[in-house]
Order: structure tokens, then C-alpha cells, then sequence
């Protein structure tokens, strides 16, 4: 999951200067504003075929909340 | 009464002596005083809409205890829907009605049809779009579990009521707010000073750089279509400088006041001028009005639209904008004012530049090159926009632009009383300046622990000139403030 992950940050920011850690939260990340946000909640939507809720990504802090979101959400299929 | 007022100056002293001194053994015993006196100040100004201001934080309390009680998702919702149609039914009752009933009235008469509506002559509650958006956050965020409601209705009650930011904001939210009223504050001696030196701060630009550029720009957005285009294009500069000083300067006394009370305000203002981008410059500007559009407005609209991609942002953002400027007031001049600064942000979204964050510099006295040039665009972009924020209405707005733009543009001002010009926007420099200086600071008045004895003695004496100016230039006589009117 980790690597589908880093694959479509890649393809969204368009650098690779960040390490995938479950502290990585989006303020340390260069290119990572609202605008690019929603593009790649979008793309997680679609790699994994799930839908998030709103409420859902305001509790998100960091990479691992995702991370742990994202199995919570594939596990229940 | 206004922070800039005698009558408010004897108010805070008395209330500070027994906020510190008789209620602070007890924390319960020192919110009601608080509560109590907020009331107090808000009966200054008109106690019948009082009764406003305690039913809306009834109703959103309860509301709140109900939102947490209940397990079903639906009910949640619908006690938030609840809290949201009271506060925003308040909010456009007294302050759209009008606009809504003319423009209804105006839309019928493209249809040929006769209408006739009630004028009301209504009045503004103080505060009322502040403690509004208070409430409505407060309620959002227990519902989204992101905060518990609050333990008891008097810490509640006391936050919507905060009297230092009750009239003007800024909007503090419940996350940050709720638990300096649940536990002591602490007196501590430096942050009180460094209060005191940022209200010392906020009335400087208020009395000395505000007032003082009302009495200008209100001439010459008068007199427009007789002056120069040069003259009415520093007209729009001291505009600019003036609600800046005016808002920001009313913002670092609320804060400063509560400083006085130990408690943390959020920030309004981060040197918006030295913004490099329309988008930095809306990060750094009445920062709790637009971080409140960004969390309830601009984030869920941007979900909803986001497998539109940018042009999904664009939509977001655009109405956001219409919003921000329609929350000023009733007038069409905010919407296009609103619409226009969301046009501003299309060239950003489109390159991808709407958020590109840099590696912390360290703080250099002189801007590169391409920061100036970020810079001196973005201010003239702030500029042409506020004319409209100015105007009294959009035709005023179009007739200004159209005398601005003209050849005259490239003549000499000839103003009357140019003396007094020159001497403001000297001002409005030396005002720049020294933010520019402190830019990585609270405020310029903001002093790191020194034990240098120069150092101490350099900043009395900059504490000194600062309060001298004051005296010596200020308008004394009770103007209230701008933003007190939105």
C-alpha cells in the first residue's frame, strides 16, 4: 500500500522530496495545498475503490491516519 | 464603547483589578465575573439586543449538549441544520433584509410585476456576525467529534461573549478557546507588558495611520470626478493602508486586551503586504474569517467538486470569495468585490501556485528582487480591488476607475491640502517600515528577552515616541472602527 501510495504523490506534486513515515503530515510537504489535496484523495478513491466522508479526512493528521483510514475502509469490502 | 475611548480605558482598569485581584482564587466564581462583565460592555453600546446575544447562545448550548447526546447521525445533522437556521436566520434578518427585499422588488420589476415590501430601518447588533460564526462552528465541530461540547453553559456563554473580541472578532474557535476557560489562568508579567505594548501598537494604527487617512480618502472619494487620476490612485493607496490600520490596529487591541486577561487570542493578521501572491496574501489577512470560510465553506465545497479537478478548486474558491465579501455587508459592491478576488486566485490554481511553500529564510532586511516584485504586485492587485471595497455603490466604484485610469493619471495630484498628504503617507512608510522590520514577530512592538542594557533603553524609547505620536496625532473623539459595522 505504501508504494501505490508514494506513486500518486509522486504523480501529483511532482517531486519526490519527502519520506514516506507515518509522521509525514501535508504542512511539511512542498506543493501539498488544498488544491493538490483533494486531487489526491481523489486518486486514493480511485486506486483503491473506496469512498471517503468529509468528517473522515478533517480527523486526518499525518500519513499514518491515512494509511490506517484507508485498511479500515478496504477491510470492509 | 469603543477600545479607543476614555469611558472603555476606565471599564478595563476596574475590571482587571478584580479579575486579578478578588475573583482569581476561584476559576468558577472568575468566568461569571467575566461573563457578567462582557454583558455589561455589550449593554453599553444597546442592551436590548441583549437578549440576542444570550438567546443565540442558549439555543446553540443546548444544541450542542443535544448533538452530543444523540447516537443517530441524522438527528446530528438536523440539530446542526437547527443551529445553523437560527444564527444565519439572525444574521440575515438584520443585516441583508433590505438588500434581499430590494433586490426582490427590483427583479419583479423585470417581469413587469409590482412589488412592495416593508423597509425596516433595522440596526446592527454589535457583534453579531462574530459571535454567529462562533456558534456555528462550535455546533460543526461537536457534531464532527472534533471537540467535546462544553462542560458548563457559563464557560460557553462566556466564549461567545468574550469582551475584548465581542465586537469585531477575531473568531476565536471553541477548540482553542473553551479550554482556557476551563482551566486557571496564570498572571504572567511579561506577556501582560507585551499586551499592553501591542494595544500601545493597535492604537497607533488606528488613531494616528487610520483616522488620520479617513479624513483624506474620505475627501477624494467625494470629490473623485474632479480630481487628477494621480490623485484619486493615492486616494486608493491610502485607502488601502487605512483599512489595513484600521482592522488590523482594532485586532492587536482585542488581542492585547485579552493578553491583559491571560488568554491567547488566535492571530488576525500576519503582515499581509508582504504577501507575494493573492493566496498568501488571504492566508495572512483577517486570518479567523478566512480560515472559518476555508474549514465550512471552501474545504467541503472543494470535496464535493473534486473529481472536477481544477476546475472544481476554481468553483470552490469563487464562491468562497462571493461569500467572504457578501459576509461584509448588504451591498452589491462586497459581492463584486468578493468576485473579483476570486478571480484573482484562477492564474494561481491554473499554474499550480497556490500554495507553493518555501524553506524558511532566515529574515533579511532588504527583499530579493522577485519578492519585491510579488510584492509591489500583489498590493497593486489589493489596491484596485479595495476601490470597489470603498465605493459606495458600483457605479461610484466604475466612475472612480474610469478617472484613475485617464490620462490624468500621469499629471501631478494638486491636492489642496497637500501638506497633510505628504505627512500621511510618510506615515503610512515609517508605519511599513517598522512591521517590515518585525515582520517575524507578533507585532513591532514584540521584544525578545534581552539583558542588554542599550537594548532595553532603545525600546523604551521606541515605546515613547510610539505613545507621543499617539498624543500628538491621533484623533481623539470616539470614531468607531470599521469592521464593528460588519
Amino acid at each position: 500500500m505504501i508504494e501505490k501510495l508514494r506513486t500518486i504523490f509522486v504523480s501529483v506534486l511532482k517531486h519526490e522530496e519527502f519520506e514516506m513515515t507515518d509522521s509525514l503530515s501535508a504542512d511539511q510537504v512542498n506543493g501539498w495545498d488544498s488544491l493538490t489535496h483533494m486531487i489526491i484523495i481523489t486518486d486514493i478513491e480511485a486506486a483503491f475503490g473506496i469512498k471517503f466522508k468529509l468528517k473522515e479526512l478533517n480527523k486526518l493528521n499525518n500519513l499514518g491516519n491515512l494509511i490506517s483510514l484507508i485498511t479500515e475502509k478496504t477491510g470492509q469490502k | 464603547m469603543a477600545f479607543a475611548s476614555l469611558e472603555f480605558a476606565l471599564f478595563l482598569i476596574l475590571f482587571l483589578i478584580a479579575y486579578w485581584f478578588v475573583f482569581n482564587r476561584n476559576l468558577r466564581a472568575q468566568n461569571i465575573f467575566l461573563l457578567i462583565s462582557s454583558y455589561v460592555f455589550f449593554a453599553f453600546w444597546d442592551w436590548r439586543f441583549l437578549s440576542i446575544l444570550v438567546g443565540s447562545s442558549a439555543i446553540s448550548y443546548i444544541l450542542g449538549v443535544f448533538i452530543d447526546k444523540t447516537a443517530n447521525e441524522k438527528r446530528k445533522n438536523l440539530f446542526v441544520f437547527l443551529g445553523i437556521l437560527q444564527g444565519l436566520g439572525m444574521l440575515l434578518f438584520f443585516k441583508y433584509y433590505n438588500f434581499f427585499a430590494d433586490s426582490l422588488v427590483e427583479l419583479c420589476k423585470l417581469f413587469s410585476v409590482r412589488l412592495s415590501v416593508v423597509e425596516l430601518n433595522l440596526i446592527l447588533p454589535l457583534g453579531i456576525s462574530f459571535y454567529t460564526f462562533r456558534a456555528i462552528s462550535y455546533l460543526i465541530d461537536v457534531k464532527n467529534e472534533l471537540i467535546a461540547p462544553a462542560k458548563n453553559w457559563i464557560d460557553y456563554f462566556a466564549y461567545l461573549s468574550f469582551f475584548p473580541t465581542l465586537s469585531a472578532g477575531p473568531i476565536d474557535r471553541a477548540r482553542t478557546f473553551l479550554p482556557q476557560l476551563e482551566n486557571k489562568r496564570v498572571y504572567n508579567s511579561s506577556e501582560f507588558y507585551n499586551g499592553l505594548r501591542q494595544i500601545l501598537w493597535g492604537l497607533f494604527k488606528k488613531i494616528v495611520i487610520a483616522d488620520n487617512c479617513a479624513l483624506i480618502t474620505s475627501n477624494i472619494l467625494d470629490n473623485y470626478q474632479i480630481m487628477p487620476g494621480s490623485a484619486l490612485l493615492i486616494g486608493a493607496f491610502l485607502y488601502t493602508i487605512q483599512v489595513y490600520a484600521d482592522f488590523s490596529g482594532y485586532s492587536d487591541m482585542a488581542i492585547g486586551i485579552a493578553k491583559l486577561l491571560g488568554f491567547k487570542v488566535t492571530r488576525n493578521f500576519n503582515y499581509p503586504f508582504f504577501a507575494q501572491n493573492i493566496a498568501a496574501f488571504w492566508q495572512r489577512w483577517h486570518i479567523s474569517l478566512t480560515s472559518w470560510m476555508t474549514d465550512y465553506i471552501y474545504t467541503p465545497l472543494s470535496f464535493i467538486f473534486r473529481t472536477y479537478g481544477k476546475a472544481g478548486v476554481i468553483l470552490a474558491i469563487m464562491i468562497n470569495f462571493v461569500l467572504v465579501g457578501l459576509w461584509h455587508g448588504a451591498n452589491l459592491t462586497f459581492v463584486v468585490f468578493g468576485f473579483v478576488q476570486g478571480c484573482f486566485f484562477i492564474p494561481l490554481i491554473l499554474t499550480g501556485k497556490l500554495n507553493n511553500r518555501k524553506p524558511v529564510q532566515q529574515i533579511k532586511l532588504l527583499p530579493s528582487f522577485n519578492e519585491f516584485r510579488g510584492i509591489v504586485t500583489t498590493f497593486l492587485l489589493v489596491l484596485i480591488a479595495n476601490i470597489i471595497f470603498m465605493a459606495n455603490n458600483i457605479s461610484q466604484a466604475a466612475g472612480y476607475y474610469q478617472h484613475m485610469f485617464s490620462r490624468s493619471l500621469f499629471s501631478l495630484p494638486g491636492f489642496k491640502n497637500s501638506g497633510s498628504v505628504i505627512t500621511m503617507i510618510v506615515f503610512c512608510l515609517v508605519m511599513l517600515s517598522m512591521e517590515w522590520v518585525k515582520r517575524d514577530k507578533e507585532h513591532p512592538l514584540y521584544f525578545s528577552p534581552t539583558k542588554s542594557a542599550y537594548a532595553i533603553y532603545g525600546r523604551l524609547a521606541l515605546v515613547f515616541v510610539i505613545a507621543w505620536a499617539i498624543l500628538l496625532w491621533g484623533t481623539f473623539g470616539n470614531k468607531t472602527f470599521i469592521y464593528t459595522k460588519f
